[in-house]
């Protein structure tokens, strides 16, 4: 059986006594179920592998663990060294990043090991996103930078102290409060909302910006719709500002106008708006604000169709692809296995964690990976290939080609004549 | 035999003279009687291609006079040319390609004089052609360099170099893209290609056999070593001149480069807009991502058109990183030998006491030298290959530099005998005139250093062999720094240079330290120029912003000093240099996102003086500084009362646009702990009372100081009190009325995200209770700016009082006063005002319950004097004419009934007039159309 493709709203709130985490249903906003037990603080949800779902608790240090079909009992907590301020998980499934304090944890997800902790920020975390294909992640943080960083160098067994980033997003001149990466893996664009008024448009393979954009207030939130025609960005104010991203200008720093071509403005939130998603199709835009509404929006007509009264301020609030068993349960039989327990060091050395039930570690060794022929050696190689063929045809070659030709065909032959007379023979021998 | 006796007697007849008898004509005298005239063909001796020379000479007849076997001839021919084209610039562009082809084919010529004409000629025609419009010529004009180059003749030989000079002068980047030739030229101008069978070689060192040798050539005007240094400086400006029509790449600013400290580029390429036409012909490249963009690969620079013409071999350029080794390779050696002989004739006449005392000659070859391998450095194409190549330099050839260059490490001039550490900069000896440039001690110390320091490596790559051959580089580095010296700004930018590298090679916390308090030393001085001086502060932020991964630098004292003086020296710059100002901010937001502890609290004790509202650092500077400063707050641990009081004072007295005002507002909004906005450890900087109190005083618009000098302020200056509008309002000038406007918007929309609204609004009541109630003269923005606040944060549960009440209703009446005598004034320059006020009275009377009601109680007609009646007639007008309000007038019937009934009454004129016949038909329209409304609002009526 296969549970129909449907998109359901997540969201939290932080102060809901009962509810942390509900769902509801996109198109009918029905309350469709609710995961119960504690509430989730900003940037701090995330689904694991369509089976989990993981939250971070608001001011303590421990992440709520969900069985996705078991809404109504949380399944673990996962204990932090301190409290987290984002939470994402790799889309794979395999990896769950956390922000916690200036420094980023990653572990894997099957072992529950600690592969790393990234300690190049200076101040507080406030977002991280993994690129579709979870190939790399992007972290932005307080001290007015992000960082990108490529996962397979991170997770290197055999590396120094800490890694390096693999660019630095500086530009910015206040902390960043949210970033969103588009699709299409490392050739992704990512965008970063700033308290400095701007957002800005990057690209995560060469780290260059691509457009910066000034607004009249602080922008909290901020996401691309999936074809990235446009940028949605919640303003500290209570507005969502619409920026055409088609638009044919090539400035790079442009100031936000709103009524020229695709730049809109969308009213309702009275608050600053801290988080927005779009739907799949791109139709449909969720705010959550910290006027205690969520917000449904029609982008093409730019009105506010569904307005969700929570109790306190919206902290999360996503539009996915319901998991298959969130819905309609799969039974015990599916359900999924717990996390295991989650490392709060990291491993001090080597040979401590090879006595342990011999366990093995797999991991990337430095520079294993090969290298990729690029494009132009592989043009140039075609280049070869084609010049050959006419080069032969063109000297003495062409003779060669044709005695092979030749040869292949006589030994056709034999093989005929040679079936023929297995076959007649075992004919007349027969009887 | 007899007639030949004859003959020669017929031959030599003897002429007999006698005395009386003329002298007989002879048989050949000319007639000379006659007179002859001239022919004058004036049409036909007219020139027919334009303008000549003194000499009556034209450009075809100069241009084919060079061919001439006379020198002379040549020579004045080239002369001509040059006067001809001074004079008529157009014929240049005419004949172009046929003067270079001529001018350059007498390079070789034999005549020096010849030589030395074609070079000066070719200085002009360099000074006149662009290098672009020369370009087609170049293969030409290079060919018959190096021709010239290679000549047998050593005079020929010496002049190429000037030709090259001038080439080098104008057309550098021409010459820089076809170096394989030319490179060739300069070994064989100083040495000579050793044939491999009769290369025995002299010195087993060398592993592996050199096949240049140094030529000395005894026929030669000049020694062996002036020529060697005539040939190397003009080897140096060629290498730069490579170097620098290299396509740069900044992009990486981790890397040092000679380009880092000074360029406050922010990175970042310009965006891709391309343009076929230009591509076709500039030197933009394109840079192709491949591999999904993860890196940019080395080599995919695009260019349309290639530099190279197909037949020129790429390999042999300096295109690669092998090139350039295999070039280097060929070169060091024999720079070291120039060196060597050059260090070994000074000696024999040096006594051993000095030996780090050198020849001024001496000297000035060791710079070149220097300078070549300087240049040789930089010329690897790539960032990552430079790295090889001074791997390689160290491999191959640290021995020897060790030997030769750093045995007498910091020279000096000869002639100053008693300073041998300080090389005295007052005493320079000449240096002959073919050297070019003077090279003074200092100089050639500080390059001597950059060079070695280069070759230096990692400290935990390898065992610490380095520290003994470093430690004099560092010292002399330091002790220079500290000394207070006066540095050139390339001098400085060198020392730098080595300084950044020794700081980041050497991974020893005492020694970086070290090196950074002597720069500190520097920095500290005062007359210092703005170059130098940021170049100095970008030296430091940038140093700074290595900490990433260099532990020792991370936790620098000097660079904690540094940085905590920064705010200090922000103070103080006050607003004479906005340009210095605005580095020193951007280095103090680097370290304020970063959380140092040392800037934090520097900031923090100087907060106070750089937001002061009168002569803060935050007013005085530009909007881009100013706005730098305001994102600055941000980051301040605390914000204690005064400083917010300050704040607020910015935000109110218009220094600032109000749009920063509002980014200020929503800054100290985002740091106060009722924003919401996660603070995660970074706590709230301010307590809430101070934040309440920092909205309302900004709200004001005024400080107390101001409003109660407004109180006694004298009559003209404010709109006197009358019954119509019971406050004395004192007019602001528009831009200050819009811009309180503008704040008291945003700090509404502060107020109103602050939580619970009821509370909120009691706040609110009781300031304007306690603070403003008792005003006898309010400014008008801040009646408008109050009433807009009220009718926003109204919540109707909480009732306002009695005594806000009537304050509010004889604002909101003052300022109808004043918006009615403004419409009669000026209509059209005010309509930004009058709308602002309209707008602010209409809604407070809209949304505050009662207010109307006080409006229309205070309303005492019976005490109005005549020449009001027809203002109030207006005003009432007005407010019946807004249909917003009439569900409010229809509640208020009975009053306003009254209020009419009194109007009419007392205008007792013997006409109508015209006022009143207008107000008694929108009364009468605005009842009937209450009237049938009526029912819907009844519910209206429980509100009051």
């Amino acid at each position: 059986m296969s549970a129909p493709v449907m998109e359901v709203i997540l969201s939290t709130d932080c102060s809901s006594p009962l509810v942390n985490c509900s769902v509801l249903d996109l198109l009918s906003g029905a309350s469709l179920l609710s995961y119960r037990g504690g509430s989730t603080s900003s940037r701090g949800l995330t689904l694991l592998d369509q089976r989990h779902l993981l939250g971070a608790q608001l001011g303590r240090n421990f992440i709520n663990v969900w069985d996705v079909q078991r809404k109504d009992q949380m399944q673990q907590k996962i204990l932090c060294p301190g409290v987290v301020t984002c939470l994402a998980s790799s889309p794979n499934g395999l990896y769950l990043a956390a922000g916690i304090a200036e420094s980023l944890y990653l572990w894997e997800v099957s072992t529950g090991c600690l592969l790393a902790v990234l300690s190049r920020h200076y101040q507080d975390i406030s977002c991280v996103q993994f690129t579709d294909d979870s190939s790399h992640f992007i972290t932005g943080a307080k001290d007015n930078l992000a960082l990108v960083w490529r996962l397979a160098s991170v997770i290197q067994l055999d590396q120094g102290p800490s890694p390096d980033p693999l660019h630095v997003l500086s530009r910015h001149s206040l902390p960043i409060t949210d970033l969103h990466c588009g699709l299409m893996g490392p050739q992704a664009r990512v965008a970063s909302a700033s308290l400095d008024q701007t957002v800005k448009l990057w690209e995560v393979c060469s780290g260059e910006l691509l457009l910066s954009i000034l607004f009249d207030v602080g922008i909290m939130s901020v996401t691309l719709d999936p074809c990235e025609y446009f940028l949605f960005c919640g303003g500290s104010d209570g507005n969502i500002f619409q920026v055409s991203l088609c638009s044919q200008s090539l400035n790079r720093d442009q100031t936000f106008q709103s009524d020229s071509d695709g730049n809109q403005v969308f009213k309702g939130h009275r608050n600053l708006v801290s988080c927005l998603s779009v739907s799949m199709d791109g139709t449909l835009l969720l705010s959550g604000s910290h006027d205690e509404t969520l917000r449904l929006w029609d982008i093409q007509s730019k009105q506010s169709i569904r307005c969700f009264t929570q109790k306190g301020h919206v902290t999360n609030c996503a539009i996915m692809v319901a998991p298959a068993n969130m819905l309609a349960p799969l039974g015990s039989a599916a359900a999924a296995a717990p996390l295991p327990r989650f490392q709060r060091h990291l491993a001090s050395s080597q040979h401590a964690e090879g006595q342990d039930s011999g366990e093995v570690c797999l991991r990337l060794g430095l520079y294993t990976q090969e290298e990729e022929t690029t494009y132009l050696q592989k043009t140039e190689k075609l280049f070869s290939l084609m010049t050959s063929v006419t080069d032969k045809t063109v000297s003495g070659g062409g003779e060669e080609m044709r005695v092979a030709e030749l040869e292949d065909e006589v030994r056709t032959l034999k093989k005929i004549n040679k079936d023929l007379y297995h076959f007649s023979s075992h004919l007349l021998t027969k009887p | 035999m007899k007639s030949k006796r004859k003959k020669r007697q017929d031959d030599f007849q003897k002429v007999k003279l006698k005395v009386g008898k003329k002298k007989p004509r002879a048989d050949n005298a000319t007639n000379t009687t006659f007179r002859s005239k001239g022919i004058n063909l004036s049409e036909q001796l007219k020139r027919e291609s334009g303008p000549t020379t003194h000499r009556q000479l034209g450009i075809n007849d100069l241009v084919s006079q060079l061919h001439h076997y006379n020198g002379n001839v040549k020579q004045s021919a080239l002369n001509g040319l040059r006067e001809l084209l001074v004079k008529n610039p157009t014929l240049l562009e005419q004949h172009l390609s046929r003067l270079v082809s001529e001018v350059a084919a007498v390079f070789t010529d034999k005549d020096a004089n010849v030589r030395m004409a074609a070079t000066r000629l070719l200085r002009f025609l360099a000074q006149c052609v662009p290098a672009e419009r020369a370009a087609p010529f170049f293969p030409l004009l290079s060919a018959h360099l190096s021709c010239a180059m290679t000549h047998i003749e050593t005079g020929i030989q010496e002049d190429a170099l000037k030709v090259l000079d001038v080439m080098l002068e104008h057309y550098p980047a021409l010459l820089a893209s076809r170096p394989s030739v030319l490179l060739t030229n300069f070994l064989e101008l100083i040495s000579h290609r050793r044939s491999s069978s009769t290369g025995g070689s002299k010195k087993p060192l060398d592993t592996k056999e050199r096949s240049w040798a140094l030529s000395v050539n005894p026929n030669k005007a000049v020694t062996g070593q002036q020529w060697r240094l005539t040939v190397l400086f003009r080897l140096g400006r060629f290498l730069q001149a490579v170097v620098e029509e290299r396509p740069t790449e900044d992009r990486d600013m981790c890397v040092p480069s000679e380009g880092v400290f000074g360029s406050d580029k922010e990175g970042g390429m310009t965006p891709l807009d391309l343009n076929w036409e230009e591509l076709t012909y500039s030197r933009t490249e394109v840079k192709v991502y491949e591999n999904s963009g993860a890196r940019p690969t080395p080599h995919s620079t695009f260019k349309l058109r290639p530099d190279v013409e197909p037949g020129a071999a790429v390999g042999e350029g300096l295109g690669s990183a092998e090139a350039v080794q295999n070039f280097a390779a060929t070169l060091v050696p024999l720079l070291l030998e120039v060196w060597v002989e050059a260090s070994a004739t000074d000696s024999t006449w040096n006594s051993s006491e000095g030996a780090n005392l050198i020849h001024p000659d001496a000297m000035s070859i060791m710079f070149q030298v220097l300078s070549i391998l300087q240049q040789l450095r930089k010329l690897a194409p790539h960032r990552d290959q430079q790295d090889i190549l001074d791997a390689w330099f160290r491999s191959e050839y640290l021995d020897n530099f060790k030997q030769h260059f750093m045995k007498n490490f910091p020279y000096g001039a000869l002639d100053a005998p008693k300073q041998k550490k300080k090389p005295d900069l007052k005493r320079m000896k000449q240096v002959p005139a073919v050297t070019g440039p003077t090279v003074e001690p200092l100089g050639l110390n500080i390059t001597l250093c950059q060079v070695m320091v280069a070759l230096s490596q990692r400290q935990d790559a390898g065992p610490d062999k380095d520290v003994e051959w470093l430690l004099p580089l560092r010292t002399f580095v330091r002790d220079t720094l500290a000394n207070g010296m006066k540095l050139s700004y390339k001098q400085l930018h060198m020392l730098l240079d080595a300084v950044w590298k020794l700081a980041l090679k050497e991974r020893s916390r005492a020694v970086t330290e070290d090196l950074l308090a002597a720069v500190y030393i520097h920095y500290q001085q005062r007359n210092l120029t703005l170059q130098t001086r940021s170049l100095l502060l970008s030296f430091f932020s940038k140093i700074y912003q290595q900490e990433p991964g260099h532990t020792h630098i991370a936790r620098s004292k000097v660079l904690g000093r540094w940085l905590a003086a920064l705010p200090v020296q922000l103070c103080q710059l006050g607003h004479r240099n906005p340009a210095l100002s605005a580095r020193l901010i951007l280095s103090i937001q680097a370290a304020a996102s970063r959380g140092n502890k040392d800037l934090l609290s520097s900031l923090q004790s100087n907060a106070c003086r750089l937001y002061d509202p009168q002569e803060g650092a935050a007013v005085l500077l530009p909007a881009q500084s100013q706005q730098r400063m305001i994102q600055l707050l941000y980051f301040l641990p605390h914000l204690p009362h005064t400083l917010l009081v300050s704040l607020s004072r910015c935000c109110t007295a218009g220094r600032i646009s109000a749009g920063l005002a509002a980014s200020l507002i929503r800054i100290v909004h985002l740091r106060s702990s009722l924003s919401g906005w996660s603070m995660g450890s970074q706590g709230a900087a301010l307590q809430d009372v101070d934040y309440v109190s920092f909205l309302f005083s900004t709200l004001t618009g005024f400080s107390s100081e101001d409003l109660a000098a407004l109180q006694d302020a004298p009559d003209d200056s404010t709109i006197p009190p009358s019954l119509l509008s019971p406050l004395s309002l004192y007019p602001t000038l528009l831009e200050q009325f819009t811009h309180h406007w503008d704040v008291v918007e945003e700090v509404c929309h502060c107020l109103e995200t602050l939580g619970s609204q009821s509370q909120c609004f009691d706040i609110l009541q009781n300031a304007i209770c306690k603070y403003l109630c008792k005003l006898a003269v309010v400014p008008d923005s801040l009646a408008a700016g109050l009433l807009r606040a009220v009718s926003r944060l109204l919540e109707l549960s909480v009732p306002p009082s009695e005594a806000v009440l009537r304050f509010l209703a004889q604002c909101c009446l003052s300022l109808l006063a004043l918006l009615v005598t403004l419409q009669q004034e000026a209509p059209s320059e005010t309509t930004h005002k009058r709308e602002a006020i309209w707008s602010a009275c209409v809604s407070a009377l809209c949304s505050v319950p009662r207010l109307l009601r006080t409006v229309l109680q205070s309303l005492r007609v019976g005490d109005l004097c005549e020449e009001e009646l027809p203002q109030l007639g207006q005003m009432l007008v007005l407010i019946l004419q807004h249909s917003p309000l009439r569900s409010h007038l229809l509640v208020n019937t009975a009053l306003l009934q009254h209020v009419i009934q009194d109007l009419t009454r007392y205008s007792h004129g013997e006409t109508r007039e015209q006022w009143l016949t207008d107000l008694l038909y929108c009364y009468s329209v605005t009842m009937a159309h209450a009237s049938t409304t009526h029912r819907g609002n009844l519910g209206l009526r429980d509100m009051y």
